[in-house]
């Protein structure tokens, strides 16, 4: 394969799949809190 | 009509720049938070006198928790 | 007698002889490193191990580096193996805070964007004729996080290891540096103005210990040619979380994070002999890896500036700067640059929630960059 088809697939398909794989970790991570919401009471402090 | 001088965010109070009596302008540090390591300066929405003082250095701040208030 | 007498001497002189203008030089990088951790204060748990390791390897005739050398020893049981920068990022995961990143998840986005220097650096390394592995090494300089800058140079480009790890660590402390003028280039003063409001948002002790695990499921089954780095940062993590392994996370981010450090940074600076480092390629890396960390920053904030249009002008785009991985630097960096622009603008936690995804960024880009890499055949499964 030559340099430059390497270094644009690489670039573009990373670039993206990074954004995706995140984009898809946020939307797990509001899932889980949907899931357990905090309760009420008071946050303790650290 | 006095104004809250509130925590932006979760910290321990390091300083009290401004006490009880003395006018400030807008702008002026009247608490120096520490958070994450880093001193936060929080400083005065309105100008005015300093009305009452409610934290004192050490003690650990809730955001949004008020500070101080101003008339 | 007399001939005995003096070729024990010549014994004490064999090692001036043979000092090669190069070895000298690069002895005196080395002193350079420890002057620039020491008198500074750049990254010094690194930068001084590392360099007295150059300093120790371009000792002529010492061959600390050689088949049984004791440098050897260390670079081949932790570095060619890549056990060190793992046992690291354990260490990471167990002091890192994901906190300020579960309560604004959508700002992990910013964490991504802030890794786009990796991938633009790489055009950058190839068109400047680098090959292809070698390109990848240079570009995960970007990544702005000094092990998994390790993991993936010892893998792909060996020989350049310690220039990439030299640009990573030392760029890392030149944050508070390097940022500033990029963000004031790429903002309006308007935008810089705008005041986030405070973060609050709690987040419960089963969000916390779940995170950890899912992300390693999730992230892994998307990139698993990541998931050593993935597993290891969150496997950390989840001890910190749990709370019930307070002694595996407290020998996790002191004495195995520093026993490790000690070693990571002799076996890096043992890579740097005259012959492999004193090359036109090695300035080339370290301005690729500078010209990383600026792209990462600009796209960080260019992300940072549309998130603000969507939002309506909710978000301010500095903490888009704080998408890389140096943490808490970054973050800092952005609070104070922020108040600058306007005393009642306090953009700490959010841009520690930026940060922390760059953090978790840096190390999903490896992962995908790494897979990809391996679906084009470039790499062995």
């Amino acid at each position: 394969m030559d340099t430059w088809t390497f270094g644009w697939t690489v670039a573009l398909i990373g670039m993206g799949g990074t954004m995706l794989v995140l984009w898809i970790l946020s939307l797990l991570i509001l899932l889980l809190k949907k899931l357990f919401p905090q309760n009420a009471q008071p946050a303790e402090r650290s | 009509m006095a104004t809250s001088v509130v925590a932006p965010m979760l910290g321990k109070v390091l300083k009290i720049e401004k006490n009880v009596g003395e006018s400030v302008e807008e702008d002026d540090v009247v608490v120096v938070l520490e958070a994450m390591k880093m001193e936060i300066p929080v400083v005065a929405p309105v100008g005015g006198v300093v009305k009452a003082v409610m934290v004192a250095p050490g003690q650990a701040v809730e955001a949004e928790e008020t500070l101080a208030e101003i008339e | 007698m007399e001939v005995a007498l003096i070729s024990g001497l010549q014994g004490l002189f064999l090692g001036l002889v043979a000092l090669t203008p190069g070895q000298a030089l690069m002895i005196l990088v080395g002193c350079g490193l420890l002057y620039l951790g020491i008198r500074k204060g750049y990254e010094p748990l690194l930068l001084v191990p590392i360099g007295f390791g150059a300093i120790l390897v371009n000792i002529p005739l010492a061959d600390m580096m050689g088949k049984d050398g004791f440098l050897r020893f260390f670079y081949d049981f932790g570095v060619l193996t890549e056990i060190f920068p793992l046992l690291i990022f354990i260490g990471i995961g167990a002091m890192t805070d994901f906190q300020p990143l579960l309560e604004n998840p959508k700002i992990i986005l910013l964490g991504a964007a802030g890794q786009f220097g990796i991938f633009l650096t790489l055009l950058l390394a190839l068109a400047v004729g680098f090959d292809k592995l070698d390109a990848v090494a240079v570009a995960i300089i970007g990544a702005c996080d000094g092990p998994t800058a390790i993991y993936v140079s010892s893998k792909f480009a060996p020989h350049m290891l310690g220039a990439v790890s030299v640009a990573a660590y030392s760029y890392m402390s030149l944050v508070p540096l390097i940022q500033p003028p990029i963000m004031r280039a790429l903002t309006t003063d308007k935008e810089r103005k705008i005041v986030m409001g405070v973060a609050k948002r709690p987040v419960s002790k089963t969000t916390k210990i779940l995170f950890p695990i899912v992300v390693t499921i999730f992230a892994s089954i998307l990139a698993p040619k990541g998931a050593p780095l993935i597993g290891t940062v969150m496997l950390g993590n989840l001890m910190r979380e749990s709370g019930v392994v307070e002694r595996l996370k407290s020998a996790a981010e002191n004495e195995i994070a520093n026993i490790v450090t000690l070693l990571l940074g002799l076996s890096i600076g043992a890579t740097m002999e005259a012959a492999n480092f004193l090359r036109a390629q090695t300035l080339l890396v370290l301005a690729l890896g500078f010209i990383a960390i600026g792209l990462d920053t600009a796209v960080g904030l260019l992300f940072g500036k549309a998130m603000c249009l969507l939002t309506g002008g909710k978000i301010n785009p500095l903490i888009g700067a704080a998408g890389i991985s140096a943490f808490p630097m970054s973050a800092r960096v952005v609070q104070v640059e922020g108040q600058k622009y306007n005393k009642k603008s306090y953009l700490l936690m959010h841009a520690m929630s930026a940060n922390a995804g760059g953090q978790i960024g840096s190390v999903i880009a490896a992962a995908v960059m790494l897979s990809v890499l391996q679906g084009m055949g470039i790499i062995a499964g």
